[in-house]
This record gives structure tokens, C-alpha cells and sequence, in this order.
């Protein structure tokens, strides 16, 4: 006799695949797990400094802060546990801060580079300088974060900074064919005085829609037939609802912040061409001294190599790499070649420079 | 071992629909990649953004008129006093992080003016004595 779930089997299989669909849709991923402390705030910005895990004399002495976007949640540096950066840098003896910019209201419109880089970028680095009791740092920007922390670099040379690490940098805009983002703001079709006057910040689905229609089909069909074609899984269920919780969290963008990246730098690539001004200072990338390794995402869509490639000629640093890695702008970080390509040399990198000098 | 494994599997007869399907989807973005990377795109989307916000500003004025008149016949702050007064908030915030800030400098030239143990605190005001009398003496001498 022929055994009866035989028949029932695929029913059954649906069910099971569309209750876990439902689960990975309508819930939110549980993310940002490594235990932290939050040690400093100012209006919207918190700095977090991770709960380090080996014991002070196994630690490198130079702490490690992590600035991210300011248009994303800073926690795809620690989306989960087993595959998450910070957790990794905090194992491998650092002690690691994350500056995370938070979710400008209606009340920060006005907010500018300039705000984030004179203002709450030193008050941060000074608390975690009183906390770490380094007058030494490491510091590591992410995409738009990276713009910060070059801007900062180049305006305060002196402040203790060793090393800096950019990722997908996008530094340089004057390949205008190369950046699809630079054709789509172009003066001629995009009003930048009407949205801001609307809208007041960037909102963050505008910015998120933006992103996605660089890849329209990859990133609204092809997503989700990945996850399909691969519900019966876990470990790629669980990865994929982790960065969907991540990608589905959108902030907005100041618009004060917002109009210097289009018009400054999208439109009139000041930053290199030396004609950006900070609270009337000129940023020089030629200041920047530290030890520098940009990372370069091969498939970076966002912020094409071509962005990131020009500010080793800028710099003064003696000590620098240029690093390239396969994968997405957001992948070479967070995708499952992360751990064993990215981090390790970041980690590499850092190690040997960040030892009491 | 791999053939082996491949002999292993069951036919799955949706197998060569997925790859006829992914091989659409990959022809599809490309084109769709090409076809967003255009001016013409460009400036369509532009149009529609433009002309979604200037249909929608009477609306949204409308609406904030009649917001404000009912905040205001409520007795409730309106919008802009929210701001208001959360912007002098960050204003206060930041006073309050330069004391911070210069609490800390103070503490560190604290720590750094008293390096001692506690015997060492102890017995520095005795050793301070002893070297003070020879010269209070020797002023003394010279009266």
C-alpha cells in the first residue's frame, strides 16, 4: 500500500512556505545583538561603545569608531549574530564605538555637513577619548559616512586620528556620465529648492526608491524570487529577513545635508576639487596625514570605483592601500563573503597600527 | 561524488522553468538598468516629481491651515513651537556637553596634580614641613 501523506505532502509544503513568507514579511528581524553601552548623545546622535570581550592587556589600545550614513540605520555594521562586523572587530580585541546619526525630525532640516563634522563629530570623538583614555582613534566611514569622515580628517588633521578606513567612498563626482544618481539630479530635471521646500528633509522612501531604481528588477523581483525559490531554507531565510528588516528601515536625509551632497557634490564636485567649504574653512583633502585603506566594492552600483579611486593621489598620508573586493555596495560588508574577505583585511590592516606608539 | 550527488536528487520538474525565469529576469534588468542610466528617464521622473509636488502644494497648504487654526482654538502648540522648542533643547544639550567637556579637562589636570598613593599623601605634607623650617630659619637668621 502506498503511504498516505504522499498526496498531502506539497499541500502541506506550501503551507509551510507561505507561513514562513508571511513571518519574513510582516515581522522584523531580530539585529544589532552585540551587547553595547550607550556613553554619549546630542540631539539625535547616540555613540555606543561595544562591550569589549577580551581582557584590557589583549585589547589594541587605539579604539575603532564606526560612522555610518546618515540616511540608513547604522546596524548593517551588526545585523546579527555570527555575521555582524562589529562582533567580529570586538573578538579580535579592539574597542569599538559606533557614532550612530539617528533620524533627523522636522527640527533638524537646517542640519549640515558642517554640523555633523565640527559639531557632533568632535564631541563624540572627545567622549570616546575620556572613555577610552586614548588620545589616539582609528576611524572607519561607510558611504555618505565616509564623506564625513574625510571632511573631518582633512579639517582636524591634529586631533589624534592614526588610521582611517573609507568604504565605497564616493569622494570624487566628476565622471558625471559614470553616476546614474548624477544624471537623475541634474539642475535640469530635479528641483532640489521645491523638494526640500516641501518636504523639508530628504524622505527617507524618496532616497530608498532612489537606490532600488538603480536596479529596478534586481531589487523588486528578483529579490523576492530569490527568497521563493529558497523558503525551505533557514540560513537563507534568516539572512534575508535580516537585511530586509535593514533595508525596509529607511531615514530621512537633513535637507541642509541632503542639498550640500547634490548641489556641492553631485552637481559641482567640490570636495575634489578643493572648493568645499566647511564653516568657511576650505577642506583640503591634502591635510588628510593618517594611515588610509579605502575599500573598493567591484559591483558597487551606488558609488562606483570611480568615486572612491582619485583621493589616494589627494592625500598626504605616506601610509596608504587601495583595496578592492567583489561585491555590492552594501555586500562586501554584510553579504556571506563579508567575513571571509573584508573583514579579516580590514582587521589585518588595523591590527598592525593600531599598537601604542 | 558530485555526479553521484546529482544522481541522488530528485527530478525536480520545476528545474528547467526556474532557469528559462532567470534567464528572463537577468535580460530584463539589464535593459531596465540601461533604459534608468538615460536622460530621458531622467527627466521623466523629474516631470512627475515636479508636477506631484506642485498638484499636491494647495492640498498640504489646506491642510496646515486648517491644522493650525484647530491647534490653535485647542489651545495646543502647533508645529513650528514643537521645533522651536526642540531646537533650544539641542541648544541646551550642547551647552550642556561643553561642560562635559570641560568637567573633564578638569578632572584630567586633577588626576594629573595629585600622582600619589595614599602614603605618599601622607607623609608629602610632613616631608613639605621639614624642608619649610630650614629656610623659615634661615629668613629668621637674616633679620
Amino acid at each position: 500500500m502506498a503511504e498516505a501523506p504522499v498526496l498531502a505532502d506539497p499541500f502541506t509544503q506550501t503551507a509551510d512556505r507561505l507561513k514562513t513568507l508571511s513571518k519574513v514579511m510582516s515581522t522584523k528581524a531580530a539585529i544589532a545583538q552585540t551587547p553595547k553601552e550607550l556613553i554619549w548623545a546630542l540631539n539625535k546622535a547616540k555613540l555606543y561603545r561595544y562591550t569589549p570581550v577580551l581582557p584590557a592587556e589583549k585589547r589594541h589600545p587605539v579604539p575603532l569608531l564606526l560612522v555610518f550614513a546618515l540616511m540608513n540605520r547604522p546596524y548593517i555594521l551588526d545585523l546579527r549574530p555570527g555575521h555582524s562586523f562589529v562582533e567580529y572587530m570586538v573578538a579580535q580585541g579592539y574597542d569599538v564605538y559606533l557614532l550612530d546619526w539617528g533620524a533627523p525630525g522636522p527640527e533638524d532640516k537646517n542640519l549640515k555637513f558642517d554640523d555633523y563634522t565640527l559639531e557632533y563629530m568632535p564631541r563624540a570623538i572627545r567622549k570616546m577619548k575620556a572613555v577610552s583614555g586614548s588620545e589616539e582613534f582609528s576611524l572607519l566611514g561607510w558611504c555618505i559616512g565616509a564623506i564625513l569622515t574625510s571632511i573631518y580628517s582633512a579639517l582636524r588633521p591634529d586631533d589624534g586620528l592614526r588610521n582611517l578606513i573609507l568604504l565605497t567612498a564616493p569622494l570624487d563626482f566628476s565622471n558625471k556620465q559614470g553616476l546614474t544618481f548624477a544624471r537623475w539630479v541634474d539642475e535640469r530635471y530635479f528641483d532640489i529648492d521645491k523638494v526640500l521646500g516641501t518636504f523639508g528633509n530628504m524622505p527617507g522612501e524618496m532616497i530608498d526608491y532612489g537606490a532600488k531604481a538603480l536596479k529596478p528588477v534586481e531589487n523588486y523581483v528578483s529579490n523576492y524570487m530569490k527568497l521563493w525559490d529558497n523558503l525551505d531554507d533557514p540560513r537563507v531565510v534568516e539572512a534575508w529577513h535580516a537585511m530586509n528588516t535593514w533595508v525596509t528601515d529607511n531615514v530621512p536625509l537633513a535637507g541642509g545635508a541632503f542639498r550640500q551632497l547634490i548641489v556641492d557634490l553631485y552637481r559641482n564636485d567640490r570636495l575634489m576639487k578643493g572648493e568645499l567649504v566647511i564653516r568657511g574653512q576650505k577642506v583640503n583633502l591634502s591635510r588628510i596625514r593618517a594611515n588610509l585603506l579605502t575599500v573598493i566594492a567591484e559591483g558597487d552600483h551606488i558609488t562606483p570605483s570611480c568615486q572612491s579611486e582619485s583621493v589616494m593621489t589627494k592625500v598626504s598620508s605616506e601610509d596608504k592601500e587601495l583595496f578592492r573586493v567583489s561585491g555590492g555596495h552594501i555586500g562586501i560588508m554584510a553579504g556571506s563573503g563579508a567575513s571571509k574577505r573584508t573583514w579579516p583585511h580590514i582587521n589585518n590592516w588595523l591590527a598592525v597600527r593600531s599598537s601604542r606608539s | 561524488m558530485a555526479d553521484q550527488a546529482n544522481n541522488n536528487k530528485p527530478f525536480d520538474p520545476m528545474e528547467p522553468w526556474r532557469g528559462m525565469r532567470d534567464a528572463y529576469l537577468d535580460t530584463w534588468a539589464k535593459s531596465m538598468v540601461e533604459m534608468v542610466n538615460t536622460e530621458a528617464y531622467a527627466q521623466a521622473t523629474g516631470a512627475m516629481l515636479d508636477t506631484y509636488l506642485t498638484v499636491s502644494a494647495p492640498f498640504r497648504e489646506a491642510v496646515e491651515k486648517a491644522m493650525l487654526k484647530t491647534l490653535e482654538q485647542l489651545a495646543m502648540p502647533s508645529r513650528a513651537d514643537v521645533i522651536s522648542l526642540a531646537e533650544r533643547m539641542t541648544n541646551i544639550e550642547m551647552r550642556l556637553d561643553d561642560m562635559d567637556a570641560k568637567l573633564d579637562a578638569l578632572l584630567k589636570l586633577t588626576v594629573r596634580a595629585t600622582p600619589m598613593t595614599s602614603t605618599e599623601a601622607v607623609a608629602a605634607p610632613r616631608k613639605a614641613a621639614k624642608k619649610a623650617t630650614p629656610r623659615k630659619q634661615a629668613k629668621k637668621g637674616k633679620r
